[in-house]
């Protein structure tokens, strides 16, 4: 079940170049900034009340933002919705026939995520996520319950 | 407020005698004033140290005024012993107050204070404006004037033994909704913001104001959490400057007193120890020591990963994400996926300037599911480039007019403030060849 808009992704040419505007003159806080080497990525999170814009730029050639940015320039990218369960979104999603990016749950950047086909919703890219902590406490706390 | 200062910190207890031991062999010092407040209905003992004084506060059984005794009885009945109020310093109270009252806080009026030493019969006189803590974030901040001469309160005397604390070095208040807490320590007070940083490996900001020599600091999560925002901060903290660490440790060993350290600190150049058990009375207290720089090069290498935030100059403040515009050529058709795929329900449809409408809540915000009703227009145009899907980034700020006025002096391109599709709101769009090809909407409501 979803919970709340996690945030809102941005493709951008260069993260340095996109803080003046959205860190400095909007005066969001970025509270990270990091690169995925296995991602292919480098992202900025910045709060927006209790939620966040997420800054995309991609570090190598052949990724979906890489490829994403070649074809349509800078601009909103997706959507990302925070679940209660993602696993069993995704497989609730996958029985109903829901067009998937990912047809299992990965680590990202907002925790275990997972990726619709954009065709599921018209157009719109939708991401899925749980924040690790709480991901960690449904799925690796089984039966053993009182030790943390 | 350019000549503010952290005047004192009053500590709430409930046993005064008991209190006043524990800070005399905490602080390593005698009482500088032992009293009452004949009006206020409580007593207090007062320990002068060379920027600062604290103020530990008990109710005295007599009746008084209800503003004081009734305010410490309930902080005492829901929140225990603990630090009770920040009380700023003014040289002219009269001027802080009106200065204050523009930048939106509420002041009352400033009062006449009156304080009899006990011991020796000597007379203290103050004017004191009280604030209401729901307009400073649930943190009970009061500023005060002093009538009386400084040496009216003279410096604590040293215990035998030397190893006294010497100094406050910063005060610690805990926040679960950081932006809220900027904006009354910069917008209402208009404390000097030294430092805005945030460390994520740790999941901590922290916001450094510094009132004189005396910091205060904002402690609160790296990012925002849902839960955090509207909630009211705490008071949480003290830090005492020593000279040695090693050494005072050892003098509050011999009183009884347990600490955990030295380690070193997180500010590099420093040792600290936490000073543990019921002497505090409630008050999370940490012993800092800072080094000589010659020894600490090594320590004085930026913490890796942290993230400044210090230098953002705004004259508004982004408040929530307002929506999320996503285009469609089959408003009905798409509504019903987002229902059916993502359990998200649309609400009913309106028309607005050219394009029909949905709006789908997303708890904490909301997505805008919009259709073009012709091809002219921006919403038409956009989507003939990119395609349906993602349009648009609506952002909630606290001042539109401000907001417009601050982004154009920055050279970002904005309309005017126009009233929006909802009743009640104003918007402005900053183009997107300003915002990395998205289109923002500033959005004010009410």
């Amino acid at each position: 079940m979803i919970t709340k808009v996690h945030h809102v992704g941005v493709v951008v040419r260069a993260i340095d170049q996109a803080l003046p505007f959205w860190r400095d003159t909007l005066g969001l806080h970025l509270h990270k900034l990091e690169t995925i080497e296995e991602q292919g990525v480098k992202a900025a999170l910045l709060s927006v009340g209790d939620s966040e814009i997420e800054l995309l730029e991609p570090v190598v050639s052949d990724n979906g933002v890489a490829r994403y940015l070649e074809r349509k320039g800078e601009g909103l990218h997706h959507i990302c919705f925070q679940s209660d369960d993602v696993e069993r979104d995704l497989a609730e999603m996958k029985a109903k026939g829901t067009e998937m990016i990912d047809q299992t749950t990965r680590v990202g950047i907002a925790g275990r995520i997972c990726f619709l086909h954009p065709n599921a919703m018209d157009g719109a890219l939708i991401e899925l996520c749980q924040p690790l902590d709480d991901y960690a406490r449904m799925h690796e706390s089984s039966g053993t319950e009182g030790q943390f | 407020m350019a000549d503010l200062t952290l005047d004192h910190v009053v500590i709430a207890v409930r046993n005064l005698d008991a209190a006043t031991a524990d800070y005399a062999n905490i602080l390593g010092r005698r009482p500088s004033w032992v009293g009452e407040h004949p009006k206020y209905g409580t007593k207090n003992t007062l320990y002068r140290i060379d920027n600062t004084y604290i103020e530990l506060l008990a109710l005295s059984g007599a009746k008084g005024d209800k503003r004081w005794s009734g305010v410490l009885q309930t902080h005492l009945d829901e929140k225990g012993e603990g630090v009770f109020a920040l009380a700023l310093g003014t040289s002219d109270i009269r001027r802080a107050v009106d200065e204050f009252r523009e930048h939106g806080l509420d002041v009352a009026d400033a009062a006449d204070g009156h304080g009899i030493d006990v011991n020796t019969g000597a007379e203290r006189g103050w004017r004191n404006a009280m604030v209401d803590p729901k307009h400073t974030n649930g943190l009970r901040v009061f500023f005060i004037q002093h009538l009386a001469p400084p040496e009216a309160l003279p410096v604590a005397e040293p215990l035998e033994g030397g190893e006294q604390v010497r100094r406050m070095d910063h005060a610690v208040v805990l926040s679960a909704d950081m932006e809220a807490a900027r904006r009354v320590w910069s917008d209402k007070i208009g404390a000097r913001l030294a430092l805005d940083r945030t460390f994520p490996d740790r999941n901590t900001r922290i916001l450094f104001y510094r009132l004189a020599d005396i910091t205060i600091e904002i402690s609160g999560g790296a990012a925002q959490s849902r839960e955090g925002i509207g909630k009211p901060d705490r008071p949480w903290g003290l830090a005492w400057g020593v000279e040695s660490i090693e050494k005072t440790c050892a003098r509050l060993q011999a009183t009884g007193i347990e600490t955990s350290g030295p380690r070193q600190g997180i500010k590099p150049g420093t040792l600290v120890a936490t000073v543990k058990g019921a002497a505090t009375h409630g008050v999370a207290t940490l012993l800092i020591e800072h080094q000589p720089e010659s020894f600490t090069q090594a320590a004085r290498m930026p913490h890796s990963g942290a993230i400044d935030n210090t230098q953002q100059q705004r004259a508004f403040n982004v408040t929530a994400l307002d929506h999320v515009s996503v285009t469609t050529n089959d408003l009905p058709a798409t509504a019903e996926k987002w229902a059916s795929t993502l359990g998200l329900r649309p609400g009913a449809m309106t028309e607005h300037d050219g394009a029909r409408v949905s709006s789908i809540p997303a708890h904490n915000s909301y997505i805008a599911l919009t259709q073009p009703l012709s091809g002219d227009g921006a919403i038409a145009a956009a989507m003939a480039e990119r395609g349906q899907g993602m349009h648009a980034v609506a952002i909630a700020v606290d001042n539109i007019d401000e907001a417009v006025r601050d982004l154009r002096v920055k050279g970002v391109e904005v309309s005017d403030p126009a009233p929006g599709r909802e009743p009640g709101t104003r918007v402005a769009s900053v183009t997107k060849a300003s915002a990395n090809g998205v289109p923002v909407v500033l959005v004010q409501r009410g």
